[in-house]
């Protein structure tokens, strides 16, 4: 499946501010979409687009960091990077605390903010491959019949065929056959892959 | 003469030598025997008593005196002739006879007792007396009388002796100083009525006036102690009292008691003292002058403020205008007292003098003008030195500006982060275009002519945009004076909202200007005004920080109040004002922040004060505290 290529969104109540961020953005060949308030961004926020957050910290009405909850709440994984005037080092710890990505202080080089813009993009595709790998692993488990299933827990818990045979009162025979099947619904090359991508479908999201 | 002896015989010579004697005697000459019987009865004797000598002799001469004395001298005689004692015979006295018509009249009585004779006989020289009584009872009437003037006189009278003994002293006398006369006549004066500090003195000088050696004083003013001890100030005069010779024989002085009239007197030079002493403390003089004519009067004190000579007499009104009044004040000066009359007569004006010594002075003056029965003004007045008062007020004053000043600085420095956030904005987008353009520029492709134009033309805007907030903060805190300008009141307010908008957005408030309707032009110190609003708005943010109602919204609200103020309050939705801080609010260092001066109400008052308003609070509707106050607006606008 083909993706949109990742876009910066930018949030901040200085038209100025937006503005200049926008041009400097699209400079560096980045794609930009700029939103005067946080609820003006919330509205319109799709958690599978992929790209970064450029927040203003301040903002009258709802503030940076209240959008960050609400995106928090919503599970969304994208990262942020914030932006904070003079003094607004506790601001910037609490949301650095609720996983901000990173932070920068008006007026800032644009090399750093391009820097800390890439590094959230990357991040960003990192989580979102991560998503897609887990979600692969997920709809083939849900391809395993119940009894596969069976079989698939106790091998992975490390158990030897004949062990399992007996746990599940069928011979040595049935259990080969059906940890092949597994192996191949699954598509580990071997018994360490089947266990990661397991432990990976068990983490959260 | 009728013969004394009866028989015919010629009388001897020595009898008519006698007789002859007896005749021509003055006083009554009768001659009894020692049984009290007439022998002889002179022509005098006739005269005086109305008897003839031929009706007397052989009688008892005790007809000749009235009842009781009558009845009892044959006892007297009876009496001497048995004891030989004398009680009349060679002394003489005073007694009364009987006339022949049976009246009265004082005599002198002699008796004589005629020795040789066996039994004695007696001769009587009698002389009437009658009118050496009536004279001493004419004079007795003249002291007496004499007595009553002194009585009533309403002065002591004293008189002393040579000794200084008190021989006569009048009621009046003793009664100033309480003693009896009876009590007081007879004492030494010096010791009994002087006190012991004067005694000597003047016992020396009444010793003196004695030996001829100094003139008496006619007048002289002293002491003298009453008998309970009191003091009383007597003014005597004196004079002396000589004797047939012509030497002094005493003194005789009136004293008058002046202790009351020397305290009224001492009194009134104390009241005039104090009247001196209290325009000199006040730097206050008084005059009073008539028009037309008239000598102008001026007090000491005004002398003194004027730097005018005091010995030589007051300018008149033209006069004192030219001479003393500042000329620059000069023509204001006569103005006003030109429409004195027109103004119930009553002037209150401050100008400058000028001192001769071209020292100038301020001078509060206060007048009132009248028209006396004459048709004549009269102008009483005040002058007051206020030149010390002008100077701590104008000290004063710009303590209060520094103060003011400080003040600003201090609201200023709390909005460091709100102003800070409002230059940074364009900063921040200016580095972000010039940053734009350079990559723009570099890149391969080249730019897109219409993005250079945009950041070109927003570094310009955002340039000028930072500009603009450092010029207000300048011309904000910048030292100033005081002035009054008019101004329309939502430009005051929204001229402010530089400062106020980003300290409120960076603490996530909302601020809402709200105007009913337009407004007239207010009169007023629009720094300063924006000083108190942005007070206010200050501490609705610091209050709204503390907690209150979740409306995060602060408004500033301007509406017309009566016909002659525009009312300006600030509307938070805080926790409210506690009982506690209403009660301080305003006293200099009260604070509630950490970090408050406490200062900013307490000027901001000042500041209001100064524009004829004051700043009050309510609660706001649903919770939170309102801050107003007024603004005069300016007169004859109409909106």
């Amino acid at each position: 499946m083909k993706e949109k290529p990742p876009t910066v969104f930018v949030v901040d109540d200085d038209e100025a501010v937006r503005t200049s961020l926008r041009l400097l953005l699209k400079s560096v060949g980045l794609l930009v979409e700029t939103f005067a308030s946080a609820q003006e961004f919330l509205d319109q926020f799709d958690p599978d687009r992929a790209g970064c957050l450029v927040l203003d910290i301040r903002m009258p009405g709802m503030s940076g960091l209240e959008l960050q909850m609400q995106l928090n709440d919503r599970h969304s994984i994208m990262p942020i990077v914030f932006i904070t005037g003079h003094g607004d080092v506790p601001m910037a710890v609490e949301a650095m605390q609720a996983g901000a990505v990173d932070f920068i202080q008006k007026p800032f080089r644009d090399q750093d903010l391009i820097d800390r813009i890439n590094r959230a993009l990357e991040k960003d595709k990192a989580m979102r491959g991560e998503l897609r790998e887990r979600d692969e692993i997920r709809r083939r488990m849900s391809q395993l019949t119940p009894r596969e299933r069976e079989v698939l827990e106790l091998v992975t818990q490390g158990k030897a065929n004949k062990v399992i045979a007996g746990d599940l009162n069928v011979s040595q025979r049935t259990v080969e056959i059906h940890r092949a099947r597994v192996m191949e619904k699954m598509g580990a090359a071997s018994l360490a892959h089947l266990v990661r991508m397991v432990i990976e479908a068990q983490r959260e999201n | 003469m009728s013969p004394s002896r009866q028989g015919g015989e010629f009388p001897s010579v020595a009898e008519l030598e006698l007789r002859a004697v007896l005749d021509a005697a003055v006083d009554a000459v009768i001659i009894i025997d020692s049984d009290g019987l007439i022998e002889s009865f002179n022509r005098s004797a006739e005269r005086l008593f109305g008897w003839s000598t031929a009706e007397t002799v052989g009688r008892n001469v005790s007809m000749l005196m009235p009842e009781p004395f009558r009845s009892q001298h044959d006892g007297y005689m009876h009496h001497h002739m048995t004891t030989g004692e004398r009680r009349i015979i060679g002394k003489g006295r005073e007694v009364v006879a009987q006339r022949r018509d049976g009246t009265l009249f004082p005599v002198f009585l002699a008796v004589g007792r005629i020795e040789g004779l066996e039994p004695p006989r007696f001769v009587g020289f009698i002389h009437d007396v009658t009118d050496r009584k009536r004279a001493v009872e004419a004079l007795r009437r003249e002291r007496d009388r004499a007595q009553t003037y002194l009585d009533l006189a309403e002065v002591m009278l004293l008189a002393l002796d040579a000794r200084g003994t008190i021989s006569l002293v009048n009621r009046k006398g003793c009664e100033i100083l309480g003693w009896p006369e009876d009590e007081l006549v007879g004492r030494n004066w010096f010791d009994t009525c002087l006190p012991a500090e004067l005694r000597d003195d003047v016992r020396g000088m009444f010793a003196q006036f004695f030996e001829g050696n100094a003139s008496p004083a006619r007048y002289a003013e002293h002491e003298v102690i009453t008998r309970s001890g009191e003091r009383k100030l007597i003014a005597w005069r004196n004079v002396f009292l000589r004797d047939e010779r012509g030497l002094v024989s005493g003194t005789l002085s009136s004293g008058e008691d002046i202790t009351e009239q020397r305290r009224a007197i001492e009194a009134l030079r104390q009241s005039e003292q104090l009247l001196r002493d209290a325009q000199a403390i006040a730097n206050l003089g008084n005059y009073e002058f008539r028009v037309p004519g008239g000598q102008p009067y001026w007090s000491p004190q005004l002398y003194r403020i004027l730097g005018m000579d005091p010995s030589r007499p007051p300018p008149d009104f033209g006069g004192y205008a030219e001479q003393c009044v500042h000329p620059d004040d000069r023509e204001r000066f006569l103005r006003e007292w030109e429409q004195l009359e027109g103004e119930g007569g009553h002037l209150d004006l401050e100008y400058r003098i000028r001192r001769p010594d071209s020292s100038i002075r301020d001078v509060h003056a206060i007048a009132r003008m009248h028209r006396e029965p004459d048709g004549a003004l009269k102008v009483v007045g005040t002058l007051h030195d206020i030149t010390e008062r002008k100077r701590a007020e104008e000290e004063m004053r710009q303590t209060q500006d520094r103060l003011t000043q400080f003040s600003r600085l201090s609201t200023m420095g709390e909005m460091a982060a709100g102003l800070a956030h409002e230059i940074n904005q364009p900063l921040t987008a200016i580095t972000n275009y010039a940053q734009a353009l350079q990559r723009l520029l570099a890149a391969p492709q080249g730019p897109d002519p219409a993005d250079v134009q945009l950041a070109l033309q927003q570094i310009a805007a955002q340039a000028l945009r930072a500009g603009e907030v450092i010029r207000r903060l300048r011309s904000f805190v910048k030292n100033r004076e005081a002035r009054t300008e008019v101004i329309d009141p939502l430009q005051l307010i929204t001229d402010l909202m530089t400062f106020a908008e980003p300290d409120t957005r960076i603490n996530d408030i909302r601020l809402r200007i709200e105007t009913a309707e337009p407004l007239p032009p207010v009169v007023c110190d629009p720094v300063q005004v924006q000083q108190v609003l942005l007070n206010l708005i200050r501490n609705a943010i610091d209050a709204m920080n503390e907690g209150g109602t979740t409306q995060r919204e602060i408004t500033i609200r301007a509406a017309r109040e009566g016909e002659k103020a525009v009312e300006i309050s600030v509307e938070d939705h805080g926790p409210g004002i506690s009982q506690e801080v209403a009660d301080n609010l305003g006293n200099p260092f009260f604070t509630t922040k950490p970090t408050g001066t406490g200062l900013g109400i307490a000027i901001s008052r000042s500041i209001l004060r100064a524009h004829g308003g004051r700043l009050s609070h309510r609660p706001t509707p649903g919770g939170g505290a309102t801050v107003f106050f007024t603004l005069p607006i300016m007169p004859g606008s109409q909106t």
